[in-house]
């Protein structure tokens, strides 16, 4: 019986015409978490306002040098196969200057994409590939870069039918110099989507660039129409000179992707549990939570809402918070200081949200 | 701006506390908004003391 053979894009198998890596099997194959925007812990289906470095839909960060220019939603108009995409609304008829610069990116982390050997005589060749549609027609782009940002693939891809869903595809030599990924949770790489990018900050597509550079000359600015949409959907970055349809993971694998750098407890009952606490004094307790996966690093922390949405509670008596703040923080657990009053010290009470109220415990590890 | 956060039982400073956006930020440095404060702070910037 014939076994699987490797060839250069797929896996072929003893089954006839079937090909893992043509098919949409989960191989690992996507270096992009979260490229079906299927996952949008922050905001749910909620259109936000993103500011600069603002993450909104899992793992994508906005990067804009302007506030208030667009807004940015997890939306169910998606192609064929697609459960959602991320919609960009323009909210203005903004002329970009030289060095504004609109775009969503990801970063990618070293342990994620060190194989790819850049830097080096041994760079591989990788295949962007993406989904998009528009009210806009033209050229468009963005660019891949070093975590420095010294280094930079700007790319272009072209939308002919406004309002159609196009998939566009981009093959990029590996960069062979430069300093590039290391086996670490580091920032890697960078992919980025431009939604209007100023000239300085632009370059010829197609071509590695000395510099940074995030989007390639003359691409159409989204931005600089009001009312303009921009959807993407299906990015996928893997090894290859072609690319192969997109790899389909199970939703709990990709949710737990992306809390390696995001996750969060509370936000769907009142009085949800989200942990344990021991009273230290009569006015401050340490609550512990177990993070749901090892983080990249240890979380920052942060809430939505105001101390006051969270209580302490003992069983038939609780006392809401006056202020929280991170104590310790681990990469698969957290002590938070909760400050309150009548407490018993060494005691022990739960940590839940208060009566009527769904706000959340964040904790980020985002690149 | 940022501000430090000690333990309120041992004194020792527990965090660093982004006044912004009110984001709690370990003393880890592969955390990155800690990366953020240490270049705040590389720049001569000072931290409010812990109260």
């Amino acid at each position: 019986m014939a076994y699987g053979t490797v060839n250069a894009d797929v896996i072929g198998t003893s089954v006839a015409g079937s090909n893992l890596g043509a098919g949409d099997a989960s191989l690992m194959k996507n270096r992009i978490i979260n490229g079906a925007m299927q996952i949008s812990q922050r905001n749910g289906t909620s259109t936000v306002t993103p500011a600069l470095y603002d993450y909104t839909i899992d793992r994508w960060q906005t990067q804009v040098t302007q506030s208030g220019k667009y807004t940015l939603a997890q939306s169910t108009s998606a192609p064929a196969g697609f459960p959602n995409s991320m919609l960009i609304t323009s909210t203005s008829a903004y002329s970009i200057t030289t060095t504004d610069c609109f775009d969503e990116k990801q970063y990618i982390e070293g342990f994620n994409c060190y194989d790819l050997a850049w830097g080096t005589a041994n760079a591989k060749t990788v295949t962007l590939s993406f989904w998009v549609q528009s009210s806009l027609t033209g050229t468009f782009g963005g660019a891949i870069q070093n975590a420095s940002g010294n280094r930079s693939y700007p790319f272009s891809y072209t939308i002919s039918s406004a309002n159609t869903w196009t998939q566009a595809s981009v093959t990029i030599s590996g960069d062979t110099t430069g300093t590039w990924m290391s086996s670490n949770n580091s920032v890697g790489m960078a992919v980025l989507f431009g939604l209007g990018v100023g000239s300085t900050l632009s370059n010829t597509a197609g071509a590695w660039a000395a510099g940074d550079y995030r989007s390639s000359t003359g691409a159409t600015s989204v931005v600089g129409t009001n009312g303009a949409t921009f959807y993407i959907t299906g990015v996928q970055l893997e090894v290859g000179s072609s690319a192969t349809g997109f790899e389909y993971r199970q939703y709990g694998q990709e949710l737990a992707l992306c809390q390696r750098y995001f996750q969060q407890f509370g936000g769907t009952a009142t009085y949800e549990y989200i942990g344990d606490c021991i009273c230290a004094s009569s006015t401050s307790a340490y609550a512990g939570i177990s993070l749901v996966t090892t983080m990249r690093a240890a979380p920052s922390f942060s809430y939505t809402g105001v101390a006051s949405d969270f209580t302490t509670d003992a069983g038939n008596t609780n006392t809401q918070c006056t202020a929280l703040a991170l104590n310790e923080a681990a990469v698969n657990k957290v002590r938070l200081t909760l400050t309150t009053s009548g407490l018993t010290t060494s005691s022990y009470r739960t940590f839940l949200t208060y009566s009527g109220q769904t706000s959340k415990v964040q904790f980020s590890a985002e690149l | 701006m940022y501000k430090l956060i000690n333990d309120p039982i041992t004194g020792k400073l527990a965090c660093i506390q982004k006044l912004s956006n009110n984001v709690f930020i370990p003393i880890n440095e592969n955390n990155t908004d800690y990366q953020a404060y240490l270049k705040w702070v590389a720049e001569g910037n000072q931290p409010e003391p812990a109260q």
